[in-house]
Order: structure tokens, then sequence, then C-alpha cells
């Protein structure tokens, strides 16, 4: 395999922040950014959330391989286009990132984009306090060792998950096409009640509680919604990092009604 | 007689076709060891039906890798009529063989001048080592 080495330069990328939305809504988004992605398309980074706890499977998932969670049965359900296992959106934020195809000859996962993007986030998360680092293990099933994978995303593990402690805190993953690569991504903030076994980044020890609290009141944060907005700029500015190690963009914010291939969707 | 990737024709999303001279009218078709390579450890694949259409440069099916799923891409237009179903729990087969033993489908070609369309051995090799 010929992995892409070299940084791709000066590109247009855009932020793209939606409000909750419902999950086929969320899914038809990206979808429709990489269905409209050309060679002079810009990097999309979008952040997002669900209107209701919603369950998204993998790929290639079947819907009645969630009985292994009984409290998930009766969740929204939706289906991601990229692979890995399903993940509840529920106190987590979702990020999506489009990079448009320089050749159709790109093919199967970047791992240097899933790495870079996770180690920035470990970075950053360090520097608050947690001790977050890639996982380096792998419960993968494969052709020549197949075996049943845990359904829930974050009770698997590969190399470049992002763990704290034992927890997984940021798993990702792809669908690459000849018109672009679309990764998604999830970064758990707390435990839910649905998946009570999954512990989120809030629920973890940090080493510098003091500092976090500190920063947090610095940048106004006292609410759930003032919660929420603090991780959001914190994610974005750690994927802006991650994603500079394979392209490196401009970036500015953007709205859906900025992109005709979502002229559909602007009344959501 | 095997297959040699010398002898088959290409898209630069790294799909193959072959026709034997035994059946002139149809292409096997699958995927190179390039992409194989590129795809890494291969979990699922979906397979066409067989009496489906399929048209040249169009998805035909899609292959998951550890966390990464890829359309796959028909070099030919025309219709299935085989599709090679064991494949599915043999994904193995791709890695060992994948211009024998790892073929993914045959299509009666409505057109097979298209094939002229696709690169020859030396232009897809030159691809794969610049890309």
């Amino acid at each position: 395999m010929t992995v892409q080495t070299e940084v791709r330069s000066a590109e247009k990328g855009v932020v793209l922040i939606t409000p909750p939305l419902p999950g086929t809504t969320n899914m038809e988004i990206d979808e429709a950014l990489l269905a409209g992605a050309t060679p002079d398309s810009p990097v999309v980074l979008r952040i997002y959330r669900w209107k209701e706890p919603t369950l998204s499977l993998g790929h290639f998932q079947s819907v009645e391989d969630r009985d292994e969670e009984p409290g998930l049965s009766n969740v929204a359900l939706v289906r991601r286009k990229t692979g890995g296992g399903a993940i509840l959106h529920d106190h987590e934020l979702t990020y999506s990132l489009i990079l448009p195809a320089r050749s159709a000859a790109e093919k199967g996962h970047s791992e240097k984009l899933y790495r870079s993007v996770h180690l920035a986030i470990a970075k950053g998360l360090q520097s608050l306090g947690w001790d977050a680092v890639l996982s380096e293990t792998c419960t993968c099933s494969t052709a020549t060792n197949p075996k049943q994978e845990p359904f829930l995303c974050f009770s698997r593990r590969s190399p470049v998950d992002l763990i704290v402690g034992q927890y997984k805190i940021v798993g990702s993953a792809q669908r690459r096409t000849k018109l672009g690569l679309l990764q998604h991504g999830s970064l758990l903030l707390r435990s839910s009640t649905l998946t009570p076994n999954l512990q989120g980044l809030l629920d973890l020890p940090n080493s510098n509680q003091e500092n976090l609290e500190e920063r947090s009141r610095s940048v106004g944060i006292h609410q759930t919604q003032d919660e929420i907005e603090f991780w959001t700029k914190q994610l974005v500015l750690w994927l802006q990092s991650g994603v500079s190690q394979v392209v490196e963009c401009g970036w500015q914010p953007a709205a859906l009604a900025d992109f005709p291939t979502l002229e559909g969707m602007k009344a959501c | 007689m095997s297959i040699v990737p010398e002898n088959l024709r290409y898209l630069d999303s790294h799909e193959w076709a072959h026709v034997s001279t035994d059946e002139p009218g149809i292409a096997t078709v699958g995927i190179s060891s390039f992409a194989v390579e590129q795809l890494t450890d291969l979990v699922f694949m979906a397979l066409p039906k067989v009496g489906q259409e399929v048209t040249a440069g169009h998805e035909f099916g899609e292959v998951e890798s550890v966390k990464a799923v890829s359309p796959m891409y028909s070099p030919v237009s025309g219709t299935v009529v085989g599709v090679h179903e064991e494949l599915v729990n043999r994904l193995d087969s791709l890695n060992q063989d994948p211009y024998g033993n790892g073929w993914i489908m045959k299509v009666r070609m409505s057109d097979p001048s298209e094939l002229t369309k696709l690169l020859d051995w030396p232009t897809y090799k030159h691809q794969c080592e610049n890309s």
C-alpha cells in the first residue's frame, strides 16, 4: 500500500456547526456533502448533536444485533455510511470530516487521518488534565482472524482509538469513494443511562480539575448549554490541528445554506 | 489457464476485468492486489445479485475493511450473470489470489468496446507506483 504521506496544501476548509437534528437528517447532510464533493470543494469539518438519543449502526451492522444491548431496543435508529460499530448519540458530540478526493486511485481507509486527528484530541485533553492516549490494542475482526466484535463502537478497540484509563472516549470510522473521504467520529462526554457500562470523558478522573474549572469559568461555562459550546469549540480546534497534518487548510465558518447540494435540507 | 495481472484491464479505482477466449462476451471482475493491500484487513463484502444491471464506472458492491467502507466500481456495463457468493465467507481469498479465487462477479457485457477505455497493465502499474 502506498499511503498518502505528503501534506496537501493551501486548501479551503469550512467549519459547519449545526443544531441538534433528527438522525436521518444528520446522516443525509453528511452523505450529501460527500456525494457533492468535487476536486474544488472545500474540506468540511462539521460538529453536530442529535435531537433525541439515537443509535447509529455501522454500515454493515444488522439491526437484530442491537438485542445484545436490551436498553437500546426502543431508541431511534439510523444507519451510517461509515463502517465500525454502533454508537449511542446521547451525551456526546459527533463530528464529520469530508475531504474531497484528488484522484479515484485513493482507496480504503486513511490511517494517517484517524491517527493525526485522534492524537490532536489526545494532546488537547492532556492539556486539560486527562490521561488520554491511543489504545494501540485491537479487538478487530479480520478475514484471516474472524471473530465476533462487540456491538457498540465504544466497547471495541482499534489501535488508533482514543482512551482515558480503560474507557474509549473517541472513536472514528470512514467511507472512501472516488469523490472523497468521509470520516465520522464521536467524543463521548458523559455516560448515558441507556449504556451504563460506558463512561464519558467528564465521568473520568482529571488530574487538573482546578485548572479545568478555571478555564471553564474563563469562557463562561455555568450551564449544560455552555458546556456544549465549550467542548464544541475545543473539538473544532483539535480537529483543525489534526487535519492540518494531512491537509493544510485556511478555515472559515459556514452554514447549511452555503452548500447547494443541501438545498432540500435548509428548512431543518 | 490462470489469470495474470499483465493480461487484465483496469479502472483507476483498482477494479480489473478479464475476458476469456472461451467466453468472449463475459467479463470476470475483481479488485487488484494493490487495492487489497490498501484496504488492509477486510471484514465484509456486499455483492451484486445475478440479473442485476451494472454500468461502467458506477458502484456494484461495497467492501468494509477495519472501520472503513469503500464502494467497488464496475469496469464494464452489462448484466451480472455470476457472483462469487463463497467469497463473503472467505475474504482471505482476496489476499491470497485476487486474480483467481478472488474474482467477484461475471458480467455479460452490453458494450465490449468499453474494455478499450480501461487502463492496460503498464499504465495501471505506473499509477499505483506513483499514487
